[in-house]
């Protein structure tokens, strides 16, 4: 296909050739290659431009780690920036482009930031943009915005679907390398229930990269043979590209299924991705180990690259990286490449060891040079040569391609995503997972054990191990004779390279050069945390898995001490990014949230409702009829009506709790601040529930059906609230009461219904006599409904202040009652009113709801402080009602509100100011809390909690609204607007 | 007004059977559910056993607490025979209105529900007539493996059509993976 591509071997299947593009010029790759694979078998290394210098940059990697060659993929709705080549899937069709550049990718105008590199060190964010301040806002922000971030999403919908879910598991295996593959094995045998998620859609890891033969096998045939038992074993699930992003409390592990991210039109049956919670009896981290890159000038240019990238691409893939290749190491892993390099016929111009004293047994070509340093790389877009420094003289020697190893770093991240922090190991050169986790084991190379005969071992080891501890019989089993590994074990780490002149980075998706640690160190950021907001290093989409641990290095360095007191920056999750639509799965649009329905909803829905979402509840708000052509004329209207005749209001999502036991009047007797131990049966009370503070909880109305069953009626906002804290009450506070709680919300249809006329209505459906002597007010009985068909609880209450009663039925029978109702109520003109309507008519009579229980009042501030019983011994709220601050005589108190010009108007929120008084917030007396129009008084009105309110009835004061700069002279008054003394509702 | 009739509507009224590929979902009939608050009354185990052998559906609901279910409504006068048989060791409460039952059922069941619910219902760790509250997606449900390859979701009726909705709009179960870890031949917990 291209020179790039070798004549054979890798993983690919060469029959299927897929055509993609990247930047708009098409190319060819096989199934099976990363688009990573495919630019680099095209001879295409130039792959993106770095954040800040916009330097060209190469593929650096084959994994998740890659800080370079992030590239957007797909259009419209799907278009997908920042999207690591290296981790794509090749699929026909692909559309790939460079990002952060222009005009191209060859040529950017951006690169000559680069020639205000002085200028542009850690810091300068800190340092510039400082003056003169009014161009902040102005100038420097916007240019500061424009210049950030790297690809840029769509603003198109996204047409894919996404999915969450559930999976649980007595053992979960993160990473299917040789460890996670022996581990899975292991467990799977011994009959466990396994989980082994790997990032790649081959299951292997590293084996698939290695030359290695396993009991005479090549080594990804034995992965695929290890696969191939585990897919027979039904108590295993091996997920491929699912990546584990994070560990969480419960051994719950957050993994993400790129299910359909390899094709290019997706299947509209299945999701995208797939959000995996994962839920463990034990874990099992084999994650490998990530190579660490080496801080040498240049260390940037394209065809730089990490030795098992290298290894990766030349071995799974089948592309060389260079035509004549150097190789800079500081261990043995870049043995293992030169040897399969010239094994595939590339050139391996020398091996730069930085070890003086290696006593490897080279038997290759090329030319070795210990105790040297790849000081400097090269060329311009692609690199053309490297200097090696050794002992102070240097050398250039021609090369296209460079690969480099610093040694390994485990992949621990979600071992430390629960507060743990690594561990610095001299022995390992590294950083090592905390010890003593719960739950969760390492093991293999994410543990700091190096070689495959060493990792398969150790994966059944750990297994074994853990399914001891969880009550399986397994046997430590060995796995084969492993031939051909050269094992890389740790060696000193090599920080800072001699004889650099050339910007040498650190992390290269930030464009962090060793220089900009330095500073950060003379500066004064030297501790960790410091150093990573102060240059950056680490805080790119990569997170720094390549950078930190080097900047950790040299911060030790310059500081003088151990990696060790340096220490690192906090692991969280995510372990790479996560979309915000495998995030939300199928919660978005009409699954955004449940809808709770009302018994009533479709009587409601026949006869025109214009719903409202409550928290979850759908309310009918306003009822409009013919020739209305605004909601306050439909509002008003029902009202009225409501006043002059009768109207039937849904009541349905008020909360409702059923009371048993023989001691519920006790309960109630302490659970309110008012008396409820001598309720009658039969009778309701209006209730108040105060928090231990002191200030009003919630209120509603009790009800005694029977001699130990009582029916609660709670706010509909509260409602869920109350019966955790009557749970709390019942169960904590006083279990020795015999209580029981039923939540019975949903159990019943409860329908108001209210006006002169009500009566009347109700009485051609209510079996019992109904009249004001046989059910006077706060009756509350069960009565017999349609000649014994039905039977019902009736409730002579009443939030309008009309003649009113409550009937509630089981729910399934709602809509056929309503319709009785309106039936039964059309001679007297009944009409349907809704929360709307509802919210005029309690203001009118000053009744409140959670917009004057706003936390912060006690009954006294509402009126209703003779409601609060002195002779009870105890009830919540008692002891601390009578603190200093609850009782002091300048408290908010409840008023109502009129506008001297009844044509004038004004707005719930708005703030009270004395007359005359300059509208700041010092001069601030109360504010509104409920605002309506009433048709009966003919102008808005409104109630509010003003200071001293209830001795200023009648005082003129100004009705403040700041944020619309509205001013509304008014009249503080009574909170009963109409019939005070209550005729209407004792009619 | 001798002549209305009162009737009732089921929440579920309308709704079709879903057939999947391995699984399928229904609304089961509006019959009795009656929540049983009995505390810890050493009494009431006979009682609930008694109920239990005359083939009437007892499921846990909480520690003290437990939901009988059928499927065809009680009459009142049944529903007083069973307060009084009950009583003084239980009180009841007629939920038959508020709860709303839904059959899942099919040999891929498990899986299905695995995309709403982070309840483990693997066969060996939540045998046949072993109960539950969890959330599927937003919504609480009361959970009752009722065979090998079928669950009870009870749920609050204002919330029936939203959980349905959410199923049908949401499943997709021809994009699951085959297998599942469903086996435990070891220890079990």
């Amino acid at each position: 296909m291209t020179s790039y591509r070798l004549a054979s071997g890798g993983l690919v299947d060469r029959q299927s050739s897929l055509r993609f593009s990247f930047d708009g010029r098409s190319f060819a790759g096989y199934s099976g290659d990363s688009l990573a694979s495919a630019l680099l078998a095209n001879g295409q290394r130039l792959a993106g431009r770095s954040f800040k210098y916009h330097r060209p940059r190469g593929i650096l990697t084959a994994g998740a780690a890659e800080p370079n060659a992030l590239v957007t993929v797909g259009r419209g709705g799907r278009t997908e920036p920042n999207t690591r080549a290296t981790m794509q899937e090749l699929y026909d069709g692909l559309e790939a482009r460079s990002q952060n550049r222009w005009p191209s990718l060859g040529f950017d105008i951006g690169s000559l930031n680069g020639l205000l590199s002085p200028f542009l060190g850690a810091g300068f964010y800190y340092k510039t943009f400082m003056w003169p301040a009014h161009l902040w806002e102005r100038l420097y922000e916007p240019f500061v915005r424009r210049a950030a971030g790297l690809g840029r999403a769509t603003y198109e919908a996204d047409p894919d679907t996404y999915e969450k879910c559930w999976a649980h598991c007595d053992l979960l295996v993160v990473g299917a390398g040789a460890t996670g593959l022996a581990a899975a094995l292991a467990a799977g045998r011994a009959g466990a229930r396994v989980v082994l998620v790997d990032e790649h859609p081959i299951p292997g890891g590293g084996l698939l990269s290695d030359s290695a033969t396993i009991d005479g096998i090549a080594a990804p045939d034995f992965a695929r043979q290890a696969v191939a038992e585990l897919a027979t074993m039904p108590n295993v699930e091996v997920l491929v590209r699912t990546t584990a992003f994070g560990w969480y409390d419960d051994n719950v592990f957050g993994a993400v299924e790129r299910v359909q991210k390899n094709i290019r039109q997706p299947s509209a049956s299945a999701p995208v991705e797939r959000l995996w919670r994962i839920v463990a009896r034990r874990a099992l981290l084999a994650t490998g180990a990530e190579e660490r890159p080496l801080v040498f000038g240049g260390n940037d240019r394209p065809g730089v690259m990490m030795a098992s990238a290298a290894r990766a691409y030349l071995n799974r893939y089948g592309v060389a990286f260079g035509r004549t290749a150097g190789v800079f190491t500081t261990n043995d892993a870049g043995y293992a490449l030169a040897r399969d390099l010239e094994a595939a016929g590339v050139d391996v111009a020398a091996v730069v060891d930085t070890r003086a004293d290696t006593n490897f047994a080279w038997t290759g070509k090329a030319r070795v040079i210990p105790g040297a340093f790849v000081s400097d790389a090269l060329g311009g877009k692609s690199l053309s040569g490297i200097r090696v420094w050794k002992d102070g003289a240097t050398e250039t020697i021609a090369v296209d391609a460079l690969a480099m190893s610093g040694g390994f770093n485990p992949v621990i991240h979600l071992a430390c995503h629960r507060g743990g922090k690594p561990v610095w190991s001299d022995e390992h050169a590294a950083f090592l997972a905390p010890p003593r986790l719960k739950g969760l084991a390492l093991a293999g190379a994410a543990a700091g054990r190096a070689g495959i005969a060493v990792c398969l071992e150790d994966g059944v080891a750990a297994a074994a191990s853990i399914l001891s501890e969880l009550g399986f019989a397994a046997r430590p089993a060995k796995l084969g004779e492993v031939a051909g590994d050269i094992v890389a074990g740790p060696t000193p780490p090599v920080w800072r390279v001699p004889g650099v002149t050339g910007k040498a980075f650190v992390d290269f998706q930030n464009d962090v050069t060793s220089k900009d640690i330095g500073l950060a160190v003379q500066e004064g950021y030297g501790h960790v945390e410091l150093a990573k907001r102060y240059t950056t290093n680490g805080m790119a989409t990569d997170q720094g898995k390549l950078s930190n641990v080097n900047a950790i290095g040299l911060l030790a360095e310059a500081r003088g001490v151990s990696p060790a007191e340096i220490g690192t920056t906090t692991f969280r999750p995510f372990y790479t990014p996560v979309s915000f639509g495998a995030l939300t799965g199928a919660a978005h649009g009409h699954h955004f949230q449940p809808a709770r329905k009302s018994p009533l909803h479709g009587w409601a829905a026949r006869h025109g409702a214009r719903f409202v979402e409550t928290g979850l509840w759908y309310r009918s708000s306003w009822f409009p009829r013919a020739g209305e052509t605004t909601w306050r004329e439909s509002v008003d209207r029902e009202a009225r009506n409501v006043r002059q005749n009768v109207g039937l209001c849904d009541v349905s999502m008020l909360g409702k709790i059923e009371l048993c036991g023989a001691d519920v009047a006790e309960f109630l007797n302490r659970v309110y601040c008012n008396a409820f131990a001598k309720l009658p049966v039969g009778k309701a009370r209006y209730g108040l529930m105060l928090r231990e503070d002191g200030m009003i909880f919630d209120d509603g109305t009790t009800s005694r059906i029977g001699e130990s069953r009582f029916y609660m009626t709670t706010t509909t906002a509260l409602a869920a609230g109350v019966m955790n804290h009557l749970e709390f009450c019942a169960q904590a506070l006083w279990p020795e009461l015999d209580v029981q709680l039923s939540s019975v919300t949903d159990e019943w249809a409860q329908m108001a219904v209210a006006g002169p006329k009500s009566r009347l209505v109700l009485q051609k459906i209510v079996d019992d006599d109904i009249s004001n002597d046989a059910f006077p007010f706060l009756a509350a009985r069960e009565v017999s409904l349609f000649g014994g068909q039905l039977h019902g609880r009736l409730f002579r209450i009443s939030f309008s202040g009309e003649l009113a009663y409550e009937l509630a039925v089981p729910a399934g029978y709602g809509e056929s009652v309503g319709d009785a109702l309106m039936e039964a109520g059309q001679e007297h003109g009944i009409q349907p009113y809704g929360v709307e309507a509802l919210t005029v008519l309690r203001i009118e009579k000053g009744h409140i709801t959670h917009s004057e229980i706003n936390g912060t009042v006690v009954p006294a501030d509402l009126g209703l402080g003779r409601m609060v019983s002195s002779a009870k011994p105890d009830f919540i709220g008692k002891h601390m009602l009578s603190r200093e601050g609850l009782t002091a005589t300048d408290r908010p108190q409840l008023v109502g509100v009129e506008p001297l010009d009844p044509r004038t108007s004004f707005r719930s929120g708005a703030h009270i100011l004395a007359k005359g008084a300059a509208a700041t917030l010092e001069n601030d007396q109360g504010y509104v809390t409920s605002s309506c129009f009433s048709p009966h008084v003919g102008s808005t009105i409104g109630l509010a909690l003003v200071k001293r309110g209830a001795e200023r009835h009648g005082e003129e004061i100004l009705v403040w609204n700041g944020l619309r700069g509205e001013f509304t002279p008014g009249r503080l008054r009574d909170p009963v607007f109409l019939d005070p003394e209550g005729e209407r509702l004792h009619a | 007004m001798p002549d209305m009739r009162a009737s009732t509507r089921p929440a579920l009224a309308g709704k079709k059977p879903l057939n999947g590929d391995g699984v399928s979902m229904r609304a089961l009939p509006e019959g009795y559910v009656v929540h049983l608050l009995g505390g810890w009354d050493a009494e009431l185990s006979p009682l609930l056993n008694e109920l239990s052998a005359e083939r009437r559906s007892v499921r846990r609901a909480a520690p003290g607490q437990w939901f009988l279910v059928g499927d065809e409504p009680l009459s009142r006068a049944e529903f007083h025979a069973l307060e009084q048989r009950l009583a003084p060791h239980a009180s009841c409460v007629d939920q038959s209105h508020g709860r709303v039952r839904i059959l899942v059922s099919g040999p891929r069941v498990e899986r299905a529900l695995s995309a709403f619910t982070g309840a483990d219902l693997a066969l060996a760790v939540f045998p046949v007539g072993t109960s539950t509250t969890s959330l599927f997606g937003h919504i609480a449900a009361h959970v009752t493996r009722v065979s090998d390859t079928a669950f009870e979701l009870m749920l609050l009726r204002g919330f029936a059509e939203s959980l349905w909705e959410y199923f049908a709009g949401t499943w997709r179960v021809d994009s699951l993976p085959p297998a599942w870890p469903a086996k435990r031949s070891g220890a079990e917990r």
